[in-house]
């Protein structure tokens, strides 16, 4: 699928219960991080993502579920290394770093200059 | 009965992933029956239980409560009941209710790993939602959540990390002795 194919088409990647759940989420994570240590505010943005990861990643074009695909096996290590700093930022970096070169590659950009 | 005791505490564990297999309501009964001997200050008995079996209620409690990572069959919402604490005239810095909560839902946990069964409390919740989920009473205070199924298989659960410590790192023998004092000058 190209950018502009599926950037164009009004193509639903979430229906309709599962964007209220995935909202609910984000939003009650609000309210309960605010009694929460402030570290469960990353991993509950990383559960966020994880979530919505796996309801689209077999909606998605072939180049976007390959991102996804690569991300599991990291985010999985994420979360069961929450306690080890050093190894939960590195993991998250790697992941960044990722998807950015994915956007460059879906989306361009001027990397010369 | 000792050794069984201890090692049914040594053995328990906050089960995080859950088969959808049913929860029996006798074994449930048999959690909230536990959960009411649990010690509490004064006996003054500020929690009360909500149980939940309903899928669509279950759903709905996971859907506001971001830190329950299981999908339980069953789960008791620990709630303080607030007309007794204003009986009781227990004011809102006393935190005993809170240990209250603390040894009901140890107690619980340890019924339910008793039975069979796996257990994990979640206190990361929307409480406004929560409340709203089960319509509470406006007396009814929730604090914790137990969740509770069947555990999933050992390599299925979420591996903690946690360092290993023994009950030696985490005491100390009677009183601290304070070092030397340097004499003052002058």
């Amino acid at each position: 699928m190209s950018r502009e194919a599926s950037v164009n088409e009004p193509t639903q990647i979430l229906t309709e219960d599962e964007a209220i759940e995935l909202f609910t989420f984000l939003l009650t994570s609000a309210r309960s991080q605010l009694d929460d240590p402030c570290e469960y505010a990353s991993m509950r943005l990383l559960s966020a993502a994880e979530d919505l990861r796996d309801r689209v990643i077999d909606r998605v074009s072939p180049e976007t579920r390959a991102l996804l695909r690569q991300t599991v096996e990291a985010t999985t290590f994420a979360q069961t290394h929450t306690n080890d700093l050093e190894a939960y930022t590195s993991t998250l970096d790697e992941l960044c770093t990722q998807t950015a070169r994915f956007l460059v590659g879906r989306f361009g950009g001027n990397r010369d200059g | 009965m000792a050794d069984a005791m201890l090692e049914l505490i040594r053995s328990r564990r906050v089960v995080r992933v859950m088969t959808d297999e049913p929860v029996a309501r006798e074994d449930i009964e048999k959690i909230l029956d536990a959960g009411r001997w649990a010690p509490v200050g004064g006996n003054l008995r500020t929690v009360r239980f909500v149980a939940v079996q309903d899928p669509t209620t279950l759903k709905l409690l996971r859907m506001v409560s971001p830190g329950m990572f299981q999908r339980p069959s069953a789960a008791i919402v620990l709630c303080l009941d607030l007309d007794v604490l204003e009986a009781e005239r227990v004011t809102g810095t006393d935190p005993t209710p809170l240990f209250d909560i603390g040894t009901t839902l140890q107690t619980m946990l340890l019924a339910a790993h008793a039975l069979g069964l796996g257990a994990g409390p979640v206190s990361s919740c929307a409480w406004a939602a929560v409340r709203e989920v089960l319509a509470l009473p406006p007396n009814l205070d929730p604090r914790m959540i137990v969740c509770i199924g069947h555990a999933a298989p050992p390599g299925e659960q979420l591996p903690m990390h946690a360092k290993r410590v023994t009950w030696n790192d985490l005491t100390h023998w009677e009183r601290f002795e304070r070092p030397p004092q340097e004499p003052e000058d002058g």
